[in-house]
């Protein structure tokens, strides 16, 4: 993880400052900081987007390929995440340095959306037995400010909202299956990720916890809570990250809060993807150029 | 009908407990006005800033075919004959005299290595610092075991500008009272190029709070400093919660800092005053919103000229 | 993905015959009973012994009826890298399933699974240790599942750290490890293989398990993970039945130190026996 190195009085300042449920910006134990997104930012991919959560920056990729299906799930496509720490963010991430961190996100991922009802892999489905759509799903970090978990399932799901995929029209002749594959960019399929989840992260500073925690707070945490929110509130991922241990109640305290932030930054989301997505061709796109 | 309203309040505790604001990139207006004609001096490298020989080389510059060209995306400054271009975005170039804030990353052999942002990391040695229990206390060998007891790993300190080294390393001394180890607060991280030179680095605002502004672009925002009691050099720190009220002046003014430094807007104690009282309409949260902050540097840079500081 | 070339890795192309068997779509608890006769509650027995690796500092092996882990620990050792300096120590976690001990054939390397394990399986361990006892130094542990049927992750925390004890670490408590099924009302402790959940079964809302790793003295949580969409009211009752059920294990784990040191001790006094009779002749 990228660290920052506190003096122990600056901790004492932020423990005591969560407790009173006024943080360093001035923000509450529930407030996210500015959030940003935007979809549609590269053009060679099926579906992208990109998320700047105060200075956490986020860009996802989606390229979708044809493959054939593993034998355990016959009539179903599948997701694949790849996380990719640049060196960009910090010189840490060089060579293999961002590797834990990286494969830390990717599972939670898999984790997060390892259910039916929160992404069907059936509409990737081309012929049953045969054919499916691989969603390759590339993360990319591109400059580490704190929360990675909650940017990153943000920017993911914003990123398979945007996802279209082409039209397939599959003809038997005479036994020989054939496939066309559409080249209109207009002629395509978009895909159901409504039910998708957020994940949402709860550090425990002192006797509270926080939602959004910036790098300064992370370091003053010894467990954190990070789980996967539906826009209806189930849970479909629970982890504990960290050395330190949670009391039962604690947890059930930081679930609740999850949970509840969880729905509120669904909606959110996906208000906010409904606007953009509304405003058209006619949005001012903005790309890299900040 | 009182149940129903016993719900409503919950609804709404519930709301207002959680705040989430996304945006979409597209929406943001462009904050950035239109800085082209007004600054003619911005060079970039490789520009020739004079062919006239008569000049002296800066910071910034270099000497070629006898016309001095820019080595450094900046603004060209001129004194006298001295020719220098102060880049936007730098490191710390350290002068004697300047106050700094700095943190701690190794404890050494009777001196410890501290990060001001510069290129190199400063030292701090055992014989410039003053230890607790009187100015003039000569360094024993036991001073020299309980170094890490004095200053460890990560703990900040403001100090000032000693001496320089041959490779521009900077040697830092804290042997006044109103230097040394910093208590709680918050530390504030900006580019060095846009804190003003003062007389005094250090201001007790009177919105409640003290702040620091070090010369290195680290800025220290705490709460008041009681100038008679507390200016042990540090060592004793007050670990006590800070009241709430005090705390959300301490984030406004962190706020306003970073919005002064977005905006690329001088800091010197006026302007850090002038942003914290254009932002007193709006509450704390609200200040890191961008177009909040365009509002409020935008009301205190006109006070300010206007007033003419 | 990196090969290795110096194993025998067998042709790629080759599937398990099982991937073909349809699957029954129904668990069979929610017809009748489960499928070993236990009540939803209740654990299988379990037979845990430590000191089994002789070579090792500490190690320990759990049994839980098919499921069985082994778990050595090695060190503390004086960290290799430099560049990990720190006042604390440092723990490293290897979670491994033997290639031949689930229904599919595994690889020698570990898969993004067994790395998931083993990074859940430190978070476990880490809130139990005492690290500032062992600055610079780092202990391994390494944990193998010899073969699994179900709750691998669980048998796996709580052999770890009986291990750990064994070694002589120094520790605040022991983990003890339980994991759940949850299925639609119905919460069953210690699920087989065939009782676990898997994702590719088509399941609906509040289908998943729950693994838990409980510090049974201390009354606090080290490690809890999750898989499946569930409610937030039913996974609050998995956890509580969860740390419950740890918590029942707590005795098993003492007697199982207790066993191991007292024939330490007796193998002691035996020694001592032995000097007295050399003193004699």
């Amino acid at each position: 993880m990228v660290d920052v190195q506190l003096s122990d009085a600056e901790k004492v300042f932020i423990l005591h400052g969560v407790q009173d449920n006024c943080r360093e910006d001035g923000r509450g134990c529930e407030d996210y900081r500015h959030l940003e997104i935007e979809t549609s930012v590269m053009s060679n991919t099926n579906g992208s987007a990109r998320v700047r959560l105060a200075n956490t920056d986020i860009l996802v990729g989606v390229k979708a390929e044809l493959g054939t299906p593993s034998p355990e799930k016959l009539n179903k496509g599948r997701i694949e995440f790849f996380v990719d720490c640049s060196a960009n963010a910090t010189p840490e991430f060089e060579g293999r340095g961002g590797e834990d961190l990286a494969t830390d996100i990717s599972n939670m991922l898999y984790r997060a959306y390892d259910c039916p009802n929160c992404f069907d892999l059936q509409q990737l489905c081309v012929i049953p037995d045969q054919q499916c759509w691989i969603l390759y799903v590339d993360i990319l970090l591109l400059e580490c400010g704190g929360n990675l978990f909650d940017a990153t399932s943000l920017a993911v799901k914003a990123a398979l909202f945007n996802t279209s995929i082409p039209t397939v029209t599959v003809t038997k002749d005479e036994g020989v299956v054939d496939l066309e594959i559409s080249d209109d960019p207009y002629d395509v399929q978009r895909l159901d990720m409504k039910s998708s989840p957020c994940i949402v992260t709860l550090s425990k500073v002192g006797h509270s916890h926080v939602v959004d925690a910036s790098q300064k707070e992370e370091c003053c945490t010894l467990a954190r809570l990070i789980m996967g929110v539906t826009e209806k509130g189930t849970i479909t991922a629970l982890k504990k990250e960290g050395s330190g241990s949670l009391d039962p109640t604690s947890i059930e305290d930081m679930m609740e809060t999850g949970r509840r932030v969880g729905e509120s930054l669904n909606k959110c989301l996906m208000d906010a993807l409904a606007e953009e997505e509304r405003q058209g061709t006619k949005k001012k796109s903005l790309g890299f150029l900040r | 009908m009182i149940i129903t309203h016993l719900n409503l309040g919950i609804l709404l505790t519930r709301i207002w407990r959680s705040m989430v604001d996304v945006r979409i990139a597209g929406a943001r207006s462009s904050t950035k006005p239109n800085v082209s004609a007004e600054i003619s001096n911005l060079v970039t490298p490789g520009d020739v800033i004079t062919a006239d020989t008569g000049f002296m080389r800066g910071h910034g510059t270099y000497m070629e075919d006898e016309k001095l060209y820019a080595s450094v995306a900046g603004v060209v400054e001129r004194v006298n004959k001295l020719i220098c271009v102060k880049p936007l975005k730098t490191r710390y170039n350290g002068e004697i005299g300047d106050v700094v804030i700095g943190r701690i990353l190794e404890v050494g052999t009777r001196r410890w290595k501290v990060d001001t942002h510069a290129k190199l990391d400063s030292v701090l040695m055992l014989s410039s610092v003053n230890l607790p229990g009187g100015e003039l206390r000569r360094r024993s060998e036991e001073d020299e075991k309980m170094m890490r007891h004095y200053l460890k790993e990560g703990d900040l300190i403001s100090a000032e500008v000693q001496s320089l080294f041959s490779d521009g390393a900077l040697s830092l001394h804290t042997r006044s009272l109103k230097y040394g180890k910093l208590s709680q607060g918050q530390l504030v991280s900006i580019s060095p190029s846009l804190i003003k030179r003062r007389k005094t680095h250090f201001h007790n605002l009177p919105c409640g709070a003290s702040i620091i502004l070090g010369n290195n672009g680290y800025v220290w925002i705490c709460p008041t400093i009681n100038e008679e009691v507390e200016q042990t050099g540090g060592y004793e720190q007050n670990l006590e919660p800070i009241q709430k009220s005090d705390r959300e002046v301490i984030a406004r003014l962190r706020n306003c800092v970073l919005a002064l430094a977005e905006h690329k807007m001088m800091l010197y104690d006026t302007s850090v005053l002038y942003t914290f009282e254009a932002s007193l309409r709006y509450s704390v949260k609200e200040t890191v919103k961008p177009e909040v902050m365009a509002d409020i540097i935008e009301v205190a840079q006109q006070r300010l000229e206007r007033e003419g500081t | 993905m990196p090969t290795d070339s110096r194993r025998l890795t067998g042709p790629e192309e080759t599937k398990s015959p099982y991937a073909y068997v349809k699957q029954k779509k129904k668990l069979q608890v929610l017809t009748g009973k489960r499928h070993d006769g236990r009540s939803p509650e209740t654990l299988r027995p379990i037979f845990l012994k430590a000191d089994v690796v002789s070579q090792a500092r500490g190690s320990a092996y759990i049994e839980q009826d098919n499921t069985k882990v082994m778990c050595a620990v090695y060190g503390p050792r004086e960290v290799g890298r430099k560049e990990d300096f720190s006042m604390k120590g440092i723990i490293n976690c290897v979670f491994k399933y033997a290639t031949f001990s689930c229904r599919y054939r595994r690889s020698y390397q570990q898969d993004s699974e067994e790395k998931d394990m083993s990074v859940q399986l430190l978070d476990a361990l880490e809130p139990a240790v005492c690290m500032h006892k062992f600055p610079k130094a780092q202990v391994d542990i390494y944990v193998t599942v010899l073969q699994n049927d179900g709750s691998a992750l669980a048998a796996a925390i709580t052999c770890a750290s009986v291990a750990l004890a064994n070694a002589g670490v120094d520790m605040y408590d022991l983990v003890a490890g339980c994991s759940v099924r949850i299925a639609d009302n119905l919460v069953l402790v210690d699920p087989t293989e065939s009782e676990e959940y898997k994702s590719q079964d088509d399941n609906p809302v509040n289908h998943g398990s729950v693994t838990l790793g409980y510090m049974p003295s201390l009354y606090q949580v080290s490690a809890i993970t999750s898989k499946g969409e569930i409610e937030f009211e039913v996974i609050k009752k998995a956890i509580n039945l969860c740390g419950n059920t740890s918590q029942t294990l707590y005795p098993v784990l003492q007697k199982c130190l207790n066993n191991s040191r007292f024939s330490l001790s007796l193998r002691f006094s035996l020694s001592l026996v032995r000097y007295h009779f050399c003193v004699q002749f």
